[in-house]
């Protein structure tokens, strides 16, 4: 078919003269792209793109408008000879253009870790700036975060009520708490830290146990440690430590927290006697009970026969020697009534003072005292109390006896009083320079029938008496005793006016 | 390193087979080089057709070049962003007329289907043999190439304004530009 040209030769002029103008149109714009954004990789790309496209464009159109004219021209014969070399340009520029948009991906990552990495620095750069204008503020106020945090650690150290402790693994104690210094009596920080831990524990075999532990599990919690302080004397602790990892093996160390529980021990053992001693005096109770008024019976026939009788009698000594023993018999059960705390005391307002030195008159008047020296320190702001009288004189009565029992021939007896305003309590103290109790007796000093007096000097139901005439006035008693030095017990009565009785 | 031999040959067998390789291969080139000796023996010639297979292969690899440009913009989610859409219509229109410029070329030059003559400077004569005669019409229509070339250029153009609209007010933004 035989079709007009015109359209394809109107199409391939004006598109040949478009493709140039569009083609470096995009070339000018991305060079002005380029030189706003030189170190923009993607426009470099894109500059890459559009200079192989303009040559593309360039090549093949001018190459289409001189075909164009010289076949219109009749020069059909040059366009022949010029022809290989337009198309070969032409070829080399699709190659180039092809070439340069396979590397899209590459230059695009690249692009974008440059960009990642400006930005990095950007940032770096913007901190640095900020660092430089503020640095003297940054440090100030760093410092003084510091300084609080030190104040505030540092106080937590030196106020606790548990002894803080650094140690280092075998032992040397590096740092102590002023609480922990106090704890093991050791006088200054610098005396303990020529210590090691393990010579205030009780058993050194405790320290071992404790540090191997530590070793293994890197922390021991709450185990219960007997500590040995300074002095002497034994307290029951808690240690919870745990092993601090210093920026060398070499320099490892274990902070101990250690907690006092010796009162808290001591809490619970005079619980447990306390509720042994209440146990005791229910299944007491019950038994005089059952047996005073058998006891009154006897006691009230064995006088009516006795009244029958001539004095000089046989039976009439029999009966005596009954009545006697009956009484006897009477006076235990009525301890031990008192020891049960189940007659209702009958409280009057009594001078202490006064009571104690009737008793200890009556003492020296019916009892051999020897060489031993009383010496009396009296409260004068001691007030009065209410207190069942006869009862109370019974406790006093006891507890010098003991003294001075336990004082033998030569020895001290002190007695003192004090009263506790803040507690509004009254402290009234019986101590001795005897022998003192032996440690495996005291927790049985207050059991009925328990004495260590030989077989008939005592009833052993003298302490237990006084314990249950002081539970029922409200109050207690305590005993503290050393071996070879002697024993304190202490009274402690709370002040009852007669209105509040 | 012990190696295992997976030819079930021993190996004085494989020392054989490389040898008879080695000849057959030298034999080839020698056939090819001495069979005519009226062409030249150190360099080839570079006949007429080779020009066309050279351009018609630089289509091929300019429109393999856009497919890949395509791909990537996609892949990366570039095309989210309008600047590289437009870029991306217009490669795409580019590889439209890469393939019209291909089968110009070949349905013109390189197959003896079409004849094609220009009658004076104002019309053209395009005679196919039957059944090709349809191809005479779409010979004519997509002679006129430059339907696809220019918008494809004009679609790169707007494309670079929108890219450098959207990264002027901020350097890096979701295009990375």
């Amino acid at each position: 078919m035989t079709l007009s040209f015109i359209p394809i030769l109107v199409v391939d002029l004006v598109g040949s003269v478009l493709m140039i103008v569009l083609s470096f149109l995009c070339l000018q714009f991305v060079h002005k792209l380029k030189a706003r954004e030189p170190e923009n990789l993607i426009w470099t790309y894109l500059w890459w793109v559009c200079i192989g496209l303009a040559g593309f464009s360039l090549s093949r159109s001018a190459g289409h408008i001189l075909k164009q004219i010289l076949i219109l021209g009749g020069n059909a014969g040059t366009w022949r000879a010029i022809s290989p070399y337009s198309g070969a340009v032409n070829t080399m520029m699709f190659v180039l253009v092809g070439s340069i948009t396979l590397f899209f991906e590459r230059v695009w990552v690249i692009h974008r870790e440059i960009l990642t990495d400006k930005s990095a620095i950007q940032t770096t750069r913007d901190e640095l700036i900020y660092m430089n204008q503020n640095l003297e503020d940054l440090v100030a106020e760093r410092t003084e975060k510091l300084v609080r945090s030190e104040h505030k650690y540092r106080r937590i150290f030196e106020l606790s009520k548990d002894m803080i402790m650094v140690a280092g693994k075998d032992g040397r104690i590096l740092d102590i708490n002023p609480f922990g210094i106090l704890l093991l009596g050791g006088g200054k920080e610098g005396d303990l830290t020529k210590r090691a831990m393990p010579s205030f524990f009780l058993r050194e075999s405790d320290w071992e146990r404790l540090i191997k532990t530590i070793q293994r599990e890197g922390a021991v919690r709450s185990a219960e440690i007997d500590l040995k302080k300074a002095d002497g004397t034994t307290i029951r602790s808690l240690v919870t430590g745990s092993l601090d990892k210093g920026p060398s093996e070499s320099e490892d160390t274990v902070h101990f927290l250690i907690k006092d529980i010796e009162s808290h021990h001591q809490m619970e053992q005079q619980m447990a006697q306390a509720d042994k001693l209440a146990s005791i005096g229910e299944f007491s109770a019950g038994i005089a009970h059952e047996i005073n008024n058998p006891l009154g019976i006897i006691l009230g026939y064995t006088q009516l026969m006795i009244r029958e009788e001539t004095k000089v009698s046989e039976r009439y000594g029999d009966l005596e020697t009954i009545e006697k023993h009956v009484r006897n018999c009477k006076t235990i059960v009525e301890d031990l009534l008192n020891f049960a705390r189940s007659s209702r005391p009958q409280k009057k307002e009594v001078g202490v003072h006064e009571m104690i030195d009737d008793v200890v008159s009556f003492i020296q008047q019916h009892s051999r005292t020897g060489n031993i020296t009383l010496e009396k320190d009296y409260d004068p702001v001691l007030p009065a109390l209410v207190l069942d009288e006869k009862k109370i004189r019974q406790v006093f009565m006891n507890l010098i006896m003991n003294a001075r029992h336990a004082v033998g021939d030569d020895g001290d007896i002190r007695l003192s009083t004090k009263f506790d305003a803040q507690s509004d309590r009254v402290l009234i103290r019986v101590a001795d320079t005897g022998y003192g109790i032996e440690p495996k007796n005291l927790p049985r000093i207050f059991d009925p029938f328990f004495t260590t007096k030989p077989t008939g000097e005592g009833t052993g139901l003298g302490l237990s008496v006084s314990y249950g005439i002081i539970k029922s006035h409200g109050g207690e008693i305590e005993v503290d005793s050393k071996m070879g030095q002697g024993s304190v017990f202490t009274v402690i009565l709370p002040v009852i006016t007669d209105g509040e009785e | 390193m012990a190696r295992t031999d997976f030819s079930g040959m021993g190996p004085e067998k494989n020392t054989t087979m490389k040898s008879f390789r080695l000849l057959s291969i030298t034999a080839i080139i020698l056939w090819g080089v001495l069979w005519d000796t009226g062409t030249a023996i150190a360099t080839q010639s570079h006949g007429e057709p080779e020009g066309l297979v050279i351009h018609q292969i630089a289509h091929l690899f300019f429109m393999f070049s856009l497919g890949t440009l395509v791909y990537w913009l996609r892949a990366r989610r570039l095309t989210t962003e309008s600047g590289w859409r437009y870029i991306q219509y217009g490669a795409m229109l580019l590889i439209i007329w890469n393939l019209d410029a291909f089968s110009v070329h070949t349905l013109g030059e390189f197959i003896d289907i079409l004849e094609v003559e220009r009658h004076g400077s104002w019309d053209i004569s395009i005679r196919a043999a039957e059944p090709y005669k349809l191809l005479e019409v779409v010979y004519y229509l997509i002679k006129l190439d430059h339907l696809f070339s220019v918008p494809a250029m004009l679609l790169l153009y707007l494309g670079l304004k929108r890219l450098a609209g959207e990264g002027e007010g901020e350097e890096s933004n979701g295009s990375g530009v």
